[in-house]
């Protein structure tokens, strides 16, 4: 299936990329001007993706493979072992940059009807051009490692890649890309495109590999622009060669060094649990739960992503502009109301799958103190419920109410919605502990827990949920706003219709909790069998 | 005490604990000793509650396990064999952890923490978080966590693995003290000459039966080995090892 995913997303690259090279090419000098810069804009963009995915890479091939322990007791040259290194962090880093360019290179190259010789160019071109920014990143790992611990580097490396993705969707989400696709703001697209241009681009090696291309499709050559990126590609190949004899096993070593701890002292966490009405077991629980939790980059870090969505999310009512259609605009804000109340769900879904799913799995092989101390299995298993249900329910509801605030919907449809989440939240919230507690996964990331036969079960499950509940909530609730726009009461008949569709989204929302909870822990029950 | 009455744990067709009945008084530390794959583990993972028993009965403090298994599980101490803990808490928050867990609470945890903390020799890494612990740390953290709620019964499997000759004497010690103060201690080892020091009765398991119980001079006499070493004991009664091939194999 994947497969065929791929295959359909490089057939649209193609069709992408010759559609929009033969649109350019009906412009003469401006085309080729702007397939120039086009080319120069994609490379600068694949530059900085590639020195921080080397970057990343490099600390996972350097200093943290399993593997490394078994070459550094071998008799091996470091010379050989970062050259082998290096390869493999070049070929990890690059992949997908090669994957995305080969259709979009093969389309532009159809359509402006250019000989083999260019294809021959391309990869004298991209190979060199993925080598230098890789380089890069990875003697800033050298010099990062040698800085920090690995572990740490690995952290503040992860932090900083979220922070940078999260700031990224709102930035792009705050200029609204939508305005520069209306004729009145022409001249904002030309100076976007004038910005690309400075004096520093002739220096980088996405310029290099832009004009390279270039002449490739003119039919000619540019020795002097690949000749920079070879050169370019093969001093930095023996730069950091030469650097890593000096700094690689120094660097590694300080690698096996474990990080300090982090957020030791969290007394503020034990006295606010100590003030929440817990018995002593679920309290010590959910402050376990939560310490580990905050002390583990890997795990928090993805908040932030989350939120830079959810403010999107939020901004994206914030300025729909449902007034520019008068006569429809009391439907339409209805309508979105459900719209609202399906993408809440789906929120919900996938925080759930990714943070409530693994609960029982994050216990990893520590599982056994739970299972030898005088705790119930039940108790253990709703202690994970609430602790999961609170940010979610808080999450959801607060995204559902203050959505429908900003679309100004009815009254009725706010109660409606904003209870409609609190079911649902029970619901998905029970289902995801309770697949958590028939599929752990107790050795393995729980961050990559959502990928795994139970999480995709879940998700299969949840989305079903959430479209028969929006269908649930959402056709009595149409029936009442019928009703009222055309200013006619409800027959008794659609009044019982609409409270058992409502009874039916309640009972079906508590069905599923329970039941869940119950399955999940008779699964628990039945690990020591 | 420890009680196991007929035991049973299968597997599908495989029997990997064959009918086991034993007894641990209080005060007794009784060494359980088998060859690799014998049951040791399995056994000793069923009176902790980790494995459900086919058949059989498991009693601790007079506690039902599968009748009573909280009341059981509270009267008990389990050091498995590999310490795994959760590697994000520091070594005072697992123990504080722990106590919860078995019903402590109030101002005399706190004290209780540092005084096991104390006995382990792990005072100075209360506010270290346990992943920067090595193994002999990590073993003796969660000893400290196992005699915390003052067990009257203490299940051990392999407790020197990991441990320097420092850290196996203080255990030594600890366990001795415990038995001393009436506290029941089922132990599994492969180090015999820990077996023969420290315990009052051996068990000797083989392809999940009890093969030979009692005393080292009782076990001695039931292999016919005179003042034989525990070792040439436990080889002859397991069936040897095949010694003798090692010099055509080296």
């Amino acid at each position: 299936m994947f497969g065929g995913i791929g295959l359909a997303v490089a057939a649209a690259l193609y069709e992408g990329a010759f559609w929009l090279t033969s649109q350019l090419q009906s412009y003469a000098e401006l085309g080729d001007y702007l397939l120039r810069l086009g080319l120069s804009w994609l490379f600068l963009t694949f530059l900085s993706f590639l020195a921080f995915s080397g970057v990343v890479t490099a600390l996972s091939t350097f200093f943290l493979a399993d593997d490394l322990k078994l070459l550094l007791a071998a008799p091996v040259a470091t010379r050989r072992l970062f050259l082998a290194r290096f390869l493999r962090t070049v070929a990890q880093a690059s992949w997908m940059v090669v994957i995305f360019l080969v259709p979009v290179l093969m389309g532009v190259a159809s359509a402006k009807c250019v000989g083999p010789l260019f294809y021959l160019t391309a990869v004298m071109t991209i190979t060199p051009f993925a080598v230098i920014p890789v380089a890069a990143g990875t003697a800033v790992t050298f010099i990062l490692v040698n800085t920090f611990p690995a572990r740490r580097a690995r952290d503040l490396l992860m932090l900083m890649g979220l922070l940078f993705a999260g700031s990224l969707v709102i930035l792009l989400r705050v200029i609204r890309p939508e305005q520069l696709l209306t004729v009145q703001s022409l001249p904002e697209v030309t100076d976007f495109f004038a910005t690309l241009q400075s004096p520093v681009t002739p220096l980088l090696p996405s310029f290099w590999a832009g004009e390279t291309l270039f002449a490739g499709l003119q039919g000619s050559h540019d020795l002097l622009h690949l000749s920079a990126l070879w050169t370019t590609a093969l001093g930095s190949i023996v730069i950091v060669s030469t650097a890593s004899e000096r700094w690689y096993f120094a660097g590694f070593s300080k690698s096996q060094e474990a990080s300090k701890a982090r957020f030791t002292k969290l007394r503020l966490l034990d006295s606010l649990a100590g003030a929440l009405p817990l018995s002593p077991v679920r309290r010590q629980l959910l402050v376990k739960d939560l310490k580990i939790f905050l002390r583990d980059v890997s795990q928090w870090s993805q908040l932030l992503l989350l939120l830079a969505l959810v403010l999107v999310y939020l901004y994206n009512f914030r300025v729909l502009d449902l007034e520019r259609i008068p006569y429809m605009s009391g439907v339409l804000k209805n309508f979105y109301a459900f719209v609202n109340m399906g993408m809440a769900g789906f929120v919900m879904a996938t925080v759930a799958v990714r943070f409530v799913f693994p609960a029982v799995s994050t216990e990893g092989a520590a599982f056994w103190i739970i299972r030898t101390a005088p705790v119930s299995l039940s108790d253990f298993l709703w202690s994970k419920f609430w602790t999961g249900l609170v940010p979610v329910f808080v999450l959801t509801e607060v995204l559902t109410i203050i959505g429908n605030e900003f679309l100004g919907v009815d009254p009725f449809l706010k109660v409606t919605t904003a209870l409609a989440i609190g079911a649902m939240s029970f619901a998905l919230v029970g289902l995801a502990i309770s697949l958590g507690a028939r599929y752990p996964r107790f050795g393995a990331d729980p961050t990559q827990a959502a990928g795994s036969y139970g999480g995709v079960a879940f998700m299969v499950q949840a989305v079903l949920f959430v479209l028969v509940m929006v269908a649930l909530v959402g056709w009595p609730s149409s029936l009442y706003l019928l009703g009222l726009v055309r200013r006619r009461p409800l027959t008794t008949a659609q009044e019982v219709l609409m409270i058992i569709s409502f009874a039916t989204a309640a009972l079906l929302s508590a069905a599923i909790w329970l039941s869940s909870m119950r399955a999940g822990v008779r699964a628990l029950q039945r690990m020591g069998e | 005490m420890i009680a196991i009455q007929s035991l049973v744990k299968r597997y599908g067709q495989f029997t990997a604990v064959d009918d086991v009945s034993l007894e641990v008084g209080a005060g007794e530390i009784h060494g359980f000793l088998g060859p690799n794959g014998a049951g040791k583990t399995t056994t000793l993972r069923m009176i902790a509650g980790l494995l459900k028993p086919t058949s059989g009965r498991i009693l601790v403090n007079n506690h039902d396990l599968a009748v009573d298994p909280e009341s059981a599980k509270a009267s008990l101490g389990f050091i498995p064999d590999r310490p795994f803990i959760y590697e994000k808490l520091t070594a005072g928050e697992f123990l504080q952890f722990h106590a919860g867990l078995f019903g402590m609470h109030g101002n005399g945890v706190g004290s209780r923490v540092s005084e096991m903390l104390a006995l382990f020799e792990l005072g100075r890494w209360e506010n270290e978080l346990v992943e920067s612990f090595s193994h002999g740390m990590k073993q003796r953290l969660v000893m400290s966590a196992a005699f915390l709620h003052r067990p009257r019964a203490i299940v051990v499997d392999e407790p020197m693995v990991g441990l320097d000759p420092r850290g196996a004497r203080l255990i030594k010690d600890v366990f001795r003290k415990m038995a001393e103060h009436g506290v029941a201690i089922l132990m599994s080892t492969h180090t015999l000459e820990v077996a023969q020091e420290m315990c009052d009765r051996i068990s000797i398991i083989l392809r999940g039966k009890i093969i030979a119980r009692g005393t080292v001079d009782e076990l001695r006499s039931i292999a016919g080995g005179g003042d034989a070493h525990l070792t040439e004991v436990f080889l002859k009664l397991t069936g040897g090892s095949g010694l003798q091939e090692i010099d055509e194999v080296v």
